[in-house]
This record gives C-alpha cells, structure tokens and sequence, in this order.
C-alpha cells in the first residue's frame, strides 16, 4: 500500500554551462501529505517548474533529496502521474487511445486499464469523443485528456506543470472545476505549479509562494476553504483576501510605488 | 440528413472532378497535337503524331513489354536496396549525436554532386551487367531517402518524448510508438522521390551499357530514327515509373492506417 507521500529536503538545482552557473532552485524544503493538494506558485521562469521535473525524476536534483512515497527520486516512477502545459497528445491516436497509452507503455491489465478509462473519460465530460482525434478537440478538450492520461494507471502523486496555462480564461475556470471534481473523486496527492494565484487558491490545500530564481519558498500557506469547492468560493472576501496577500509576497512592492492594496481588483492574471 | 447527402455529393463532385480535370487536359493536350501534326504536316521523323506513336506501341507490344521487365525487374531491386540502406544509415546517423556531425554534412555534399554524370564510373567499376547500373540506381536514389529519414526522426515531437520518459517506458518503445509514427510521412516523401530516381538511374545505365531494356529499346530506336518507337518506349517507361510509385503510395497508405490502430 503506497502513501503517497512528498518530501523534498534543501533540494537545490544548479545548471552548469560551459561559462556560467545558474542557480534554479535554492535549498527547497517541504511536504506533502497522502491526498495532500499542494500549488507551488511563483513569477514565470522561476524555477518551480524545474522543482516539479525533479520530483517527476526528469530533471538530476544537484543537492538535497526528494523522497516519494518513502524513497528517493532517482529517475521517473511508473505510479506518478504527470500532466504538461502542452497536451502531448499522440496525434494520430483517438481519445481513448491516448488515455491508455501509459497503461499499454506499461504493460497494464488492458481490460481493466479500458475501464478505468471511461470512467475517467465519463467524469472530465468527454463521453462520445472517445473516437476522436486531437486535431478534432479544442484546447480544452485535449487537456482533459491529459488528464485522464495522467489518471489512467491510478497513480498515488499527480505532478502538473501549468497545464492550463496555455488555454484562455473560461476554458481554464472550467478546467480548474474539472480537475476539481475529478481530483475530490479519486484522491491522489498534487503538485500543481502554476503562476496563477486565483487558480492555486482555488484548487489548493496548501499554497508555496516561490521567488524569482534562484527558487526559494518563502510562504506556506494552508488555504481554509472545505471541499468540495463551488467555484462561487472565489467570489467571496476570504478567497480575495487571500489572493491579495500571496500578490503582495509575489511582486513585493518596489521603490516609488505604493504597497498593493489589502484587497486587490478581481483580474489576477 | 438532407445536409448530410447535400454534403456527400458535392464531396463526390469534388472527388470526380479532381479526376476528370487533369484527364481532360491531358485529353486536350492529344487531340492538339494530333490536329498540329496534321496540319503543319511535321516529317513523322522530327515529330510523330500520338495516332501513330499508339500503332507502333501496339505493333511494339509483345518486344517492348519483355523489355520493360528487364528495366522493371532492376528499377525494384534497386529501390528495394536504396529504401532499405537509406533507411539503415538514417538510424545509424540519428543514433548519436557524434555520427550525426560526422556523417551528415558529408550526406548532403554527396547529394549535390549531379551524380548522373558518374554512369560510366560504374562501368569501370563493376562491368556492364545488371549489377552495374542496380548500384548506380541505388547510389542515385539513396539519399532521398536518407535525408528524408533523417529529418523525420528528428521532428519528434520533444515534450512526448518527455512524456515517454516519464512514463516510463523504454528506448524501443518510444521508437516505435512516437518516433517511427512521426517519421512516416518524410520517410514517404523521401521513398516517393526514390522511385522516380531509381527508373532515371536504371534508364541512364541502360543507355550507358545495356543489351536489353527500355533504354537499349530507345537507344536501338533512335539509332533506327524510329521516333514513334523512342515515344512509344517512353509511354512504356511511365509505367513503371507509376506502378512502382502507386506501390510507395499504397504502401504509405497501409503504413497510415496501422499506426492509427
């Protein structure tokens, strides 16, 4: 029975080049419990995506450890699941091919896999398309795919790059609901890196606010709100209360401007 | 429903259009010559009219189709061994990135070289038998497919070939499932230009050392003046060039519908 645990202790990442030595991520500690949904939130080029591509075993960690589930990362593991801020869709496989894919690479139990692929397919909204091919689904459409891939082998950590960053602001409200309900339905601890504060307070337990590189945490933030979530919840004083203060920890306020206001306007990105 | 019909007929339309157009044109293109070859009254010699060029292919038949399968026979087994070299060296230079700077700047140098010009090369070489004009058609239509090989199994797409590390699956299986599917379409255009480029290689070493096949038949005509019969042996010649590229198409075809599943 696996836990699902994260623990990530002074994890640095430095790249080497012939002439330089850039320091992406600066002695990062943290946890994550089982079922534990965690936002690692920071400005664009920040390192958090190269944090989470350490967890996924894609990147070498420089110094430090990240355990999951008990033992340490050394390369990618068959029962984390991962999602991209592209779809990586297979372009000449339909819906449900693509969702079974990590199921077939791995040579899983195929009726059962096949299963636990409508089901998911059902649960994102996707029923009918199974048949689909990518070039016939709109963005949104396709990231729901991915997620159902990344869900298909039933793994016990679920690691998201911006996925939805790329999709444009109703399509990405919907996707958060989505992601939502299916997360609440089948829970698996989350890493989901983002650079949007409304999104991360939305989906997270728990939000860490990154610097600008070299990549440090300089906020855990637990987030109240009880689940299931309604997307009404970002409408409320609390939510924007909280939004308000990860921004001032974000973009700290610069000499000649004055401090952000305590509830800042709506438009978060 | 009534759309659904509506939109099928004009997709038929469409579709016999697409045949019936380049038809007619060629059609067209016949009927002037033959009406320009009436009327100006050309010598048959300097321009034998397409009435005339089709009598001396019927009269030709029988001679010129044993000729065609000597031509045809060589024009497969070279491309047969250019589309599976081209291929072999394709994987050996994208293997690693040594061999890749090594070997392709010399690939595409060797390209350039207007390779038609070394026919008689070969002869030194290798004599003026049948394997002397398959290796000077295979040298000539190899790297087409090569290249093209090359480029395609460079086009994967790298974010999924990230994904496939991170789901774990190992080096063959990503070949197979991401790299070879993405490849397929430049390794057909490659294949497309090879089978026009193997007939040329064949044709031009017949014309170099042959005593059979359809460039000894055109050779022999022309040496008779026998311009009907040097057009005759031409339209022979087209098709095998179209049978061979109609098999690439077909082959292409099958390639497609199997790795859609």
């Amino acid at each position: 029975m696996t836990d699902g645990t994260i623990h990530a202790t002074h994890v640095r990442k430095i790249y080497e080049t012939r002439t330089d030595r850039i320091e992406a991520v600066a002695g990062v500690s943290f946890t994550a419990k089982k079922g534990e949904f965690i936002a690692i939130l920071g400005p664009s080029g920040c390192g958090k995506s190269t944090l989470l591509m350490m967890c996924a075993g894609l990147e070498t960690i420089t110094e430090g450890s990240i355990l999951l589930d008990g033992r340490p990362v050394t390369g990618p593991r068959p029962t984390t699941g991962i999602m991209f801020q592209d779809s990586t869709l297979l372009p000449w496989k339909t819906v449900l091919d693509n969702v079974l894919f990590p199921a077939k690479i791995q040579g899983r139990d195929m009726a059962k896999a096949r299963r636990h692929a409508q089901e998911l397919i059902e649960l994102v909204g996707l029923k009918g398309f199974e048949g689909k091919r990518p070039h016939e689904l709109s963005g949104g459409m396709r990231q729901r795919t991915a997620i159902c891939r990344a869900l298909v082998t039933d793994p016990d950590i679920l690691l998201m790059d911006e996925p939805f960053s790329a999709l444009d602001a109703i399509t990405r409200d919907e996707m958060n609901e989505a992601l939502l309900a299916i997360w609440e339905t089948q829970v698996k601890t989350a890493l989901f890196v983002t650079h949007s504060i409304r999104e991360a307070v939305f989906l997270a337990d728990r939000v860490l606010v990154m610097t600008r590189r070299p990549a440090r945490i300089v906020e855990d933030l637990a987030i109240p709100f009880a689940r299931p979530r309604p997307p009404g919840i970002q409408e409320s004083v609390e939510f924007n209360r909280i939004c308000g203060h990860l921004r001032g920890l974000i973009e700290p306020p610069r000499p000649g401007r004055a401090a952000p206001a305590p509830v800042p306007e709506m438009a978060a990105e | 429903m009534t759309t659904r019909t509506a939109t099928a007929a004009a997709e038929d339309r469409d579709a016999a259009l697409r045949v019936l157009l380049p038809a007619g044109v060629g059609i067209l293109v016949l009927c002037a010559w033959q009406a320009a070859t009436a009327i100006t009254g050309v010598p048959e010699v300097l321009l034998p009219s397409p009435a005339a060029i089709l009598s001396r292919l019927v009269a030709a038949a029988p001679d010129l189709l044993r000729h065609a399968l000597v031509t045809g026979g060589d024009v497969v087994l070279a491309f047969g061994i250019a589309a599976a070299s081209g291929i072999a060296i394709a994987l050996l230079i994208s293997a690693s990135a040594l061999l890749r700077e090594a070997l392709y700047p010399n690939l595409v140098l060797f390209q350039v070289i207007p390779k038609i010009a070394l026919a008689p090369l070969f002869v030194i070489w290798m004599g003026i038998g049948s394997p002397s004009r398959v290796t000077f058609a295979v040298f000539v239509s190899l790297f087409p497919v090569a290249i093209a090989c090359i480029e395609g199994l460079a086009r994967a797409d790298r974010q999924i070939l990230q994904l496939c590390r991170a789901i774990c699956a190992t080096p063959v299986q990503t070949f197979l499932a991401v790299r070879v599917p993405f490849t397929l379409p430049y390794l057909f255009s490659g294949l497309k230009v090879a089978s026009t480029m193997a007939v040329i290689g064949i044709v031009v070493g017949e014309f170099v050392t042959a005593r059979a096949g359809i460039g000894f038949f055109i050779l022999h005509a022309s040496s008779k003046a026998d311009t009907a019969g040097i057009f005759a042996a031409l339209f022979a010649l087209c098709l095998v060039g179209f049978a061979l590229y109609a098999v690439v198409v077909a082959a292409e075809a099958a390639a497609r519908r199997w790795w859609r599943g």
